[in-house]
């Protein structure tokens, strides 16, 4: 022989020689088989699992995988459509009843199934993509029992029987219930939503659909709300007890949609117990409800807001305009506080304190108050009367709220330079006649005009405080240096106004008696010696005194009367008897003032210290007057035509309102000129929008009367049109 | 018709040292010009004016205007002023005479005549009648801040300015003006936008005015007034 080749050893792996025993698998199999058999017929116990899962596993190994597997399918295949049919067969109530022992069945032998081919579904399963054992098992069961055409539609009627029976009040198996639906959420939510969800939601909005329906047309606006509350609660409940978490938010919505969208408008307007109806009663449980209820549907906060806003338009309306209310305008106001307080506590009990709402209130009552231009006016005689008697007595956190109320309205005007006009005369009025009754409650209040206003508008109020101090110094001062001169002679009681701080008074010619006139020459000469430079005027339409009188019969009285009345009580010093002319030359009032003061003191029961022929009501240019020897009165003290802040008379408003338009124009022309100094161009409609709102919070600007000034303004050469654009502006430095 | 042959030389030459550089810029502007041309112009001028003003004053403004056969309340006289851009309503002076008349390329009074419905086509260009039409109202300005005119005149004005253009507008306008109670005089920026109003509305059915455009006032209350009146 040849040279031996050398061999290298090679060590082989030592293998089983297996047989391959063609009918190997065929007797494994035929083992697993008669497993599972015997684990849906609840034999389990005697089975070994180690045996079968070694079984199972060498099926496997041997490249038998397939085999297995289609004889898994096929084998619970089998059985489950035994199972479909004994469910079938099941009477009544005990259908879901055998439907779900036998779905616990099946899963428990899925378990063991799953578990005994462990080693298939971890191998053989991902590599070849097929489905592993739990999921075939639950896959099965859906087409074999859920979906089987006997099982399908009875389930879905028997489910959705149940649940209308509880919806008429019926108590059902609430843990079966929860089972059968866990179990097609557990089938994948596909079957779960098609085989249950979908039906059920068609179907519960049928029925509610049906059921406020039938409400609609026999409940009143408070009992349906009451019952669609419950409806939706019972729902919530319902689906929190054995559906699906995912379907709450859908079956509240159909409820919402059909027991409170549907019929938003109908309740809302239902005669008698609709929503104005409960705002007039102040139904708060109810309103609290429709608001909980409708902000859940859209629209229904602002179709309540939309009702809500134009019920408190009307009524405003009615309000500002309704002549008797116009009479006083103390109680004009206080409705209007009573009115708003009410919604408030409405917005707040029941609508949550919601803004928007809070807006929409704010919105109307700016709406209605400018609809009366008095409003103004009213607001100011409302605090005139607060300040001289309404707040005596009251504490001074009650001051504070009132007061802040009273600012919450002046915020609503849109003129609130027409209340500045006013306030300064009632002020003014107040502060002369020493008639208020907290110093502190009127700083307070000018305290947040100053807040609300800025320092402009209350700094010559300010200054009328001021005034009133100073002159209190001033007086000491002149008692000081001069009391001892006086003796028995008249006093003398000074308040020194500024000019410009106090409301504009003609000076009216009056001649003072020669009793007052040194001792007023004197003050005069003290107070300029104090203050040089500066010019006092008398103004004998706003003083008042007080006159020791004693009358023919040896009756004694001090009268307290106005300047003008003073001046003429004198003459009668030196005269039992005066015409009408006489007096008139001596004291050089004007006629209208002379007459209404002798008016006052001849022609007034109780105060008719003087005696007029003839006795007519009015004082003619040829009367004579005599001093009244028959007066009486029970009173010591008594007084004569007293200044109070009364409603202006027509021709008096004209003159204010007009003034208040004079006193507007330089004001917009200042706003026009601000603005266009710092945008140097700008076009008509941003210049008229910019100037109404830079005034906004003095008064609101009128268009037309804002374009008046601006072609004023290009007169004087301030602006000038462009040449190109009409419509722009420009500003000459 | 006075024609005076006696040439001031003095007054000429005075003239021309203490307008030096107006002058230098005239006779440099006017190279086409000869000078005899313009020692017609001046002669002209001498022949119209008041001895003791050297002005052309009212009276001379009256014998030209007959001189050129139009009437002195033509609007063609206006529109000659405006051409010599006249400052003074009834009077030119003789730098304004001079400038006009070198313009217009007339030394005499036929060729002046002739001239004149020439110059009418010329102010009536859209591109100068802005001008012209802003230039009547200045001036019919005659005291020192004056800036505004009476109603009553201010309505022969626009007849004479913008009758033969925009008749039915004036007419309508003017009837307004003379009801109305709110103004009493009208300023530049009225009457401007008058002019604006007769170019850019719609007449007689104003349908595209905007009041929320900057229209003066007075034309928003003239289409209000209008409106009412023909509804």
């Amino acid at each position: 022989m040849g040279s031996q080749k050398k061999r290298n050893f090679q060590i082989e792996a030592f293998k089983h020689r297996v047989v391959v025993d063609p009918k190997y698998a065929d007797k494994t199999w035929k083992i697993l088989e008669h497993a599972i058999h015997e684990i849906y017929n609840h034999n389990a116990s005697g089975l070994s699992f180690e045996e079968l899962y070694r079984n199972a596993y060498n099926m496997v190994l041997h490249k038998f995988g397939e085999k297995l597997y289609s004889g898994l399918v096929s084998t619970m295949t089998s059985h489950l459509k035994d199972i479909s049919k004994f469910i079938e067969a099941a009477q009544g109530g005990l259908f879901l009843e055998e439907l779900n022992r036998k779905w616990a069945d099946h899963n428990k032998a899925l378990q063991m199934i799953r578990d005994i081919l462990m080693y298939m579904d971890r191998t053989f399963i991902p590599s070849t993509h097929k489905t592993p054992v739990h999921e075939l098992g639950l896959n099965l069961w859906r087409d074999n029992i859920i979906h089987s055409s006997k099982i399908q539609t009875r389930l879905l009627n028997t489910l959705l029987e149940l649940v209308l029976r509880e919806r008429n009040g019926e108590v059902i198996n609430r843990g079966l219930m929860r089972n059968i639906i866990k179990m097609l959420m557990d089938l994948g939510s596909s079957v779960y939503q098609e085989d249950f969800e979908k039906p059920f939601l068609e179907v519960s909005a049928d029925f509610y659909r049906v059921e406020s329906q039938k409400f609609i047309e026999c409940c009143d606006c408070a009992d349906y709300l009451k019952k669609a509350e419950r409806r939706l609660n019972e729902e919530m409940e319902r689906v929190s007890q054995y559906l699906d978490a995912k379907s709450e938010v859908k079956i509240t919505n159909v409820v919402e949609k059909e027991m409170i969208a549907n019929h938003m408008l109908r309740l809302v307007h239902m005669e008698n117990s609709g929503l104005v109806n409960m705002l007039l009663d102040d139904k708060y449980d109810d309103l609290g409800r429709m608001y909980n209820l409708f902000r859940r549907v859209p629209n229904g906060l602002s179709t309540i807001r939309e009702v809500m806003t134009s019920h408190i338009r009307d009524t405003g309306k009615h309000l500002v305009t309704d002549p008797e209310r116009l009479r006083d305008p103390v109680e004009f106001v206080q409705r209007l506080l009573d009115e708003k307080d009410k919604y408030d506590r409405i917005i707040g009990s029941s609508f949550n304190n919601d803004k928007t709402f809070q807006n929409a209130l704010t919105s109307s009552f700016e709406y209605f108050i400018n609809l009366n231009p008095r409003s103004p006016e009213f607001i100011s005689l409302f605090v005139d009367d607060k300040l001289r008697k309404g707040l005596k007595g009251v504490s001074e956190e009650d001051v504070e709220i009132i007061l802040d109320k009273v600012m919450m309205l002046f915020r609503y005007l849109q003129e609130k330079d027409v209340f500045e006009k006013y306030y300064k005369q009632h002020l003014a009025k107040r502060l002369l006649s020493g008639k208020t009754v907290s110093d502190d409650a009127e700083r307070s209040l000018i305290v947040k005009l100053k807040t609300e206003c800025g320092y402009q508008f209350t700094c010559k109020l300010e200054g009328m405080f001021t005034d009133m101090k100073t002159s209190q110094d001033t007086m000491q001062g002149f008692n000081s240096a001069h009391g001892a001169d006086l003796g028995d002679g008249p006093t003398l009681a000074v308040t020194v106004l500024t000019t410009g701080s106090w409301p504009t008074q003609p000076s009216i010619t009056c001649n003072l008696p020669t009793e007052m006139l040194a001792l007023c020459e004197k003050f005069r000469s003290y107070y300029l010696g104090t203050h040089t430079g500066r010019r006092l005027t008398w103004q004998t339409n706003m003083g008042t005194a007080d006159i020791k009188a004693t009358f023919a019969k040896g009756q004694k009285h001090e009268l307290h009367v106005s300047t003008y009345q003073m001046c003429v009580l004198m003459l009668f010093n030196n005269a039992d008897r005066l015409s009408y002319k006489e007096i008139e030359q001596a004291t050089e009032i004007p006629a209208s003032d002379l007459k209404r003061c002798m008016q006052s003191m001849a022609c007034v029961k109780g105060k008719n210290v003087l005696r007029k022929e003839p006795m007519s009501k009015d004082i003619g240019e040829d009367d004579v007057f005599f001093v009244n020897d028959k007066f009486t009165n029970k009173l010591y003290k008594v007084k004569i035509g007293t200044v109070v802040a009364q409603k202006e008379t027509e021709p008096e408003k004209q003159e204010t309102r007009q003034r208040v338009e004079e006193d507007r124009k330089p004001q917009i022309e200042a706003a026009i000129v601000r603005i266009m100094k710092s945008r140097r161009v700008l076009d008509h409609n941003n210049l008229i929008a910019e100037v109404t709102k830079q005034l906004q919070s003095r008064f609101l600007a009128n268009p037309v009367e804002i374009k008046k000034r601006i072609e004023s303004l290009i007169e004087r050469d301030f602006l000038e049109r462009d040449n190109v654009d009409r419509k722009l502006y420009r500003y000459l430095a | 018709m006075r024609r005076s042959s006696t040439r001031k030389t003095g007054q000429s030459n005075s003239a021309a040292s203490v307008n030096s550089s107006a002058t230098d810029l005239f006779r440099s502007a006017s190279s086409k010009a000869t000078s005899k041309e313009l020692e017609r112009i001046d002669q002209l001028f001498y022949s119209y004016a008041n001895r003791s003003s050297n002005l052309i004053d009212p009276e001379g403004i009256e014998v030209l205007c007959s001189d050129v056969e139009v009437d002195h309340t033509d609007v063609r006289i206006l529109m000659l002023a405006w051409k010599m851009k006249a400052e003074k309503q009834g009077y030119f002076t003789l730098e304004e005479w001079r400038r006009g008349l070198k313009a217009l390329r007339t030394d005499t009074v036929s060729k002046l005549k002739k001239a004149l419905p020439e110059l009418e086509k010329e102010v009536r260009r859209p591109s100068n009648f802005v001008d012209f039409y802003s230039y009547a109202f200045q001036y019919c300005l005659t005291e020192e801040k004056q800036k505004s005119i009476d109603i009553e005149s201010i309505c022969e004005l626009l007849d004479l300015v913008l009758g033969s253009q925009f008749q039915a507008q004036v007419d309508s306008f003017v009837e307004y003006l003379k009801t109305q109670n709110d103004y009493k005089v009208i300023n530049m920026d009225q009457w401007m936008g008058f002019f604006r109003f007769c170019n850019e509305i719609s007449f007689p059915d104003l349908r595209n005015y905007d009041p929320e455009l900057a229209w003066p006032l007075i034309l928003d209350n003239f289409v209000e007034w209008r409106r009412a009146k023909h509804s």
